[in-house]
Parts: C-alpha cells; sequence; structure tokens
C-alpha cells in the first residue's frame, strides 16, 4: 500500500512539472556554446555597466546599497518615461542638421549617395529593428569619421569612404552605426543624463514648447557623438552587434575589423575626432577576432572588392 | 488490482520524466516574423514560388534548419522555407521591449510612422527649423537632410542589389 502512495504521489508531480517548464531540464548541461551565427535572436546584451551614481556615490561614501536603491529609483523613472519613435527621430533630425553643419556639408555625388543606401538598408533590413526608416549620407570632409543620430540618421564621411577597400569594409562600418541606432546607445545616455539633469520630460509637445530645452538636449547630444564620444562599453557592444548585423546580411563580418587595422596604423600620428571618441583601435580589433572566432561558416562570404571599386573607386 | 493501477501509474511517471529531461530543442519552435512582406518560398531557392507571406508578428513554427534557412509551417498550414534572420524568437508585442510599445497592433502603426519619410520632400520638423534658426544654420544643410529623409530606394532595386552581391536571402550559398 505504502508502495501504491508512493506512485501516486510521483503520479501528482508528473501533472505538476509541466506547469513548471515542461521540457529541457538538460538543456544547459547539453548545450554546446553559444554560436551567435546559428540562431535568429539578438546578440548578447551587455551586462549592467556603473553609471554615474556608482562613480559619485563612491566619492562620496554613499553605501553600495543605498546606490542601488537609488538606482532603482532612478530606474522607475526611466521605465515610466520612455523616448517614443517620434521624439527619438525628432531630436535625430536636429543632430543630422548639424552634423552637416559640422562636417562640410553633404559630398556631392548621387551615385556614391545611391551606393552606401543600398549597403546600409541591406544590412539595416537584418537588424534588430528592421522597420525603422534609415537615411544614410555622406559627408564632404576627409577626416575620417561616422556617426548615427537617434531615428537612423547614419553619416559616414567621404575621407572615410575613401579609404575602404570593399563593400564588406563598409557594410561593417555602416552595421556598427546601425547598432548604435538599434541598441538606442545615445538615447539611452541622454535619458540619464535628462533625468539627473531635471529634464523630466522629452514629449513631442515639450520638444515644441520649450525650445531652450529641446537645444541643450541637442547640444549635448552633439557634444557626445562629436567631442566626447559615447561609453566605451557601448562601442564594443556596437562592435558585436554590427559584426553580427554584417554577418546576417550575407558580408564577410570580417570587414569592420579590416577597417580598423588600416585605422590603427593611423592612430597617434593623425589627428582626428574618430580616436577621442572610441576606445583604442588596437583593443577594438583584439575584441573582435575573439568574436569572430565563433563563427564558424564565414570563410566563404565575399568581401565584394571589385563590386567596391565599379561605384567608388570610379566614382 | 492496485498493483496493476500502480504499473500504469509508474508508466506515466516514467514517460514524463523522460520526455522532461529531453532538450527543448527537440520542440517544434515557435518564431516570428520581424517585419512585413518576410516570404515563404516553396523551395530554398529565394526565386522560387512564395507560397505565404508573412505580416510582422506572424508566428511559424520551425520544422528544421538548414545554414541559413529555416523550414517553417505556417499558421495556415502552408510549409516552405524562410529566410531566417527575419524570424525572431521573442514576439513582436506591446511593449517589444526596445522601443516601449505596446501591442501588436501598436507596432503595426509605429511601423507605417517610422516608414513615413520615404516620400518626396517635406520639409523638416518644426522643432529642427526653430533649433536650426537658433544655430543660424545655413538653409543647404537644412535641404541636406530634407534630401536625406526623401532619399529612397524602390524594393526590387535593392533586391537586384543582393542578388548580384549575393547578399541577404541570397547569401551563403542559397540561390
Amino acid at each position: 500500500m505504502n508502495r501504491f502512495r508512493t506512485v501516486v504521489g510521483l503520479g501528482i508531480l508528473c501533472l505538476v512539472f509541466p506547469s513548471m517548464g515542461f521540457s529541457g531540464f538538460l538543456d544547459d548541461l547539453l548545450a554546446p556554446p553559444p554560436k551567435k551565427q546559428s540562431s535568429p535572436q539578438s546578440p548578447a546584451q551587455p551586462q549592467e555597466q556603473p553609471g554615474l551614481l556608482d562613480g559619485l556615490g563612491e566619492a562620496f561614501g554613499v553605501k553600495k546599497k543605498n546606490i542601488d536603491l537609488l538606482k532603482k529609483g532612478t530606474g522607475v523613472v526611466q521605465a515610466l518615461e520612455p523616448i517614443g519613435v517620434e521624439e527619438e527621430i525628432t531630436l535625430g533630425e536636429a543632430v543630422a542638421v548639424e552634423a552637416f553643419s559640422r562636417f562640410g556639408g553633404e559630398y556631392p555625388n548621387q551615385a556614391w549617395t545611391r551606393y552606401i543606401n543600398l549597403v546600409g538598408k541591406t544590412v539595416a533590413e537584418l537588424s534588430d529593428r528592421p522597420t525603422l526608416n534609415y537615411h544614410f549620407a555622406i559627408l564632404n570632409s576627409e577626416e575620417q569619421n561616422a556617426f548615427a543620430a537617434p531615428g537612423g540618421y547614419i553619416f559616414i564621411t567621404v575621407g572615410l569612404l575613401k579609404t575602404l577597400k570593399n563593400e564588406a569594409e563598409l557594410a561593417g562600418v555602416l552595421a556598427h552605426e546601425i547598432a548604435h541606432v538599434t541598441k538606442q546607445h545615445m538615447l539611452d545616455t541622454i535619458r540619464r543624463g535628462a533625468i539627473l539633469g531635471s529634464v523630466s520630460e522629452l514629449t513631442l509637445t515639450a520638444m515644441k514648447q520649450d525650445p531652450a530645452m529641446f537645444s541643450s538636449v541637442i547640444d549635448e547630444m552633439t557634444d557626445l557623438l562629436f567631442t566626447k564620444g559615447l561609453d566605451k562599453d557601448k562601442e564594443f557592444e556596437a562592435d558585436v552587434v554590427g559584426v553580427e548585423y554584417a554577418y546576417r546580411a550575407g558580408y564577410n563580418p570580417q570587414g569592420l575589423r579590416d577597417y580598423l587595422q588600416v585605422l590603427a596604423k593611423e592612430e597617434g600620428h593623425v589627428e582626428s575626432k574618430f580616436f577621442t571618441t572610441h576606445p583604442s583601435t588596437s583593443v577594438r580589433i583584439s575584441k573582435i577576432d575573439t568574436l569572430l572566432m565563433d563563427y564558424s561558416d564565414i570563410k566563404n562570404l565575399p568581401f565584394l572588392t571589385e563590386r567596391f571599386h565599379q561605384y567608388v573607386k570610379a566614382g | 488490482m492496485p498493483d496493476r493501477i500502480a504499473r500504469v501509474i509508474f508508466g506515466i511517471v516514467f514517460l514524463t520524466v523522460a520526455t522532461w529531461m529531453l532538450p527543448s530543442s527537440n520542440w517544434a519552435a515557435t518564431l516570428y516574423a520581424k517585419q512585413n512582406d518576410v516570404k515563404v518560398n516553396a523551395e530554398k531557392s529565394p526565386t522560387s514560388a512564395v507560397i505565404a507571406t508573412l505580416a510582422l508578428g506572424d508566428p511559424v513554427t520551425v520544422l528544421a534548419e538548414e545554414g541559413r534557412l529555416a523550414k517553417v509551417k505556417t499558421a495556415t498550414g502552408k510549409t516552405g522555407w524562410v529566410f531566417k534572420f527575419r524570424l525572431t524568437e521573442d514576439k513582436p508585442s506591446m511593449g517589444g521591449g526596445e522601443l516601449g510599445l505596446s501591442g501588436l497592433t501598436g507596432r503595426k502603426t509605429i511601423a507605417a510612422r517610422e516608414s513615413r519619410a520615404g516620400g518626396s520632400i517635406r520639409g523638416l520638423k518644426e522643432s529642427t527649423e526653430q533649433y536650426a534658426n537658433t544655430k543660424n544654420i545655413k538653409q543647404e544643410h537644412r535641404d541636406a537632410v530634407d534630401r536625406m529623409e526623401a532619399f529612397s530606394i524602390p524594393p526590387n532595386e535593392l533586391m537586384q542589389f543582393k542578388k548580384a552581391g549575393n547578399l541577404g536571402e541570397f547569401s551563403g550559398g542559397v540561390q
């Protein structure tokens, strides 16, 4: 009878198990190391980085527990007031005007503009925000640089474009910028700054009714984009995500790394805002090299050198 | 009699535990279209007959994966091949995470709004004009943004570009 009771007990457990997650008990044990290319899901999220509150808190001797509480509170405010897509595009459009103004205006070559849009859209449509309408433009500056403003406004200088050797490198650079947009790196940075700086909302109404506030937010964004640069971890994340996007689009994902290799030779010799707004190029190359080892099926993916020369070098 | 019942229950227990311990990959996964107009082809080739077109958020059951393709069954029971990077494991739902949206219907609305800049030149936003006036930004730079927003690539041209370069759904040796 005892055995009967035991078996009945196990039977009841069987009814409970399915509701607790039916299968996959051994998934963790059986799963191979993650291969980013094998799954359509998004690239891994980075771990939470120490922020301004951590630094200030420690400087003033505030206990970690209290800092965490404050961060939690800030997080709640952020969660309640997300920056919507329309707001994001509105901010991005103003930053785009500044980009043309500061970097020599629009580079007047329709064929090249068409080409970077074809490459950019090929990558963007396989990103994690494929429904956003991305815009790509060439800036008339010989300085090597590329930017992404919120809302999908992406720029590459003609100086950088002329330095590239093939389409995979161009795709790699654009994919890095697209990653900044999909991960909302600029918005994330601004949102933290705006909350700490008492700008409580970034709605379309607030932006229209308070031009001074709007202008100060754009100033902060352009300062980040063109002078200070984003947090290093955001740049590294854009490398990781950008490599994945280029891979999904069918380009050899080594393109970004190859361009950085060329750029690394100029680091320390050539004056460019690129070096002050991005982490060490050699560290980025090293991290991408490690990342590429996880991509096992890239050997036959194209660099499209000939097509790049047809479009750009001939133009 | 209790012994017989016990044997039956033991059998159920054994099968349930065995099933529970199977890797989840042994179960057909449901993925979702992460954009509109996702083509389901009859064959692996992207130029083969289109048997279904998925809209943003439409679910499919993945029957198999082969390279960059997934063999799927649609909600209407049609079986075909999809370029797997047009699918996502996370249902594009309200909230969808990154944009703070609140549902599939809402998402479609946003998607339409996000695409609104693909047509002709229509002038910059009031806030941008105000900002540009304050900063004395030249008209040529404002016009450059306007042209940037108005520039569009016809879908067929983009498709030919990808096909010629073995990119997108034409990548990875799939023809």
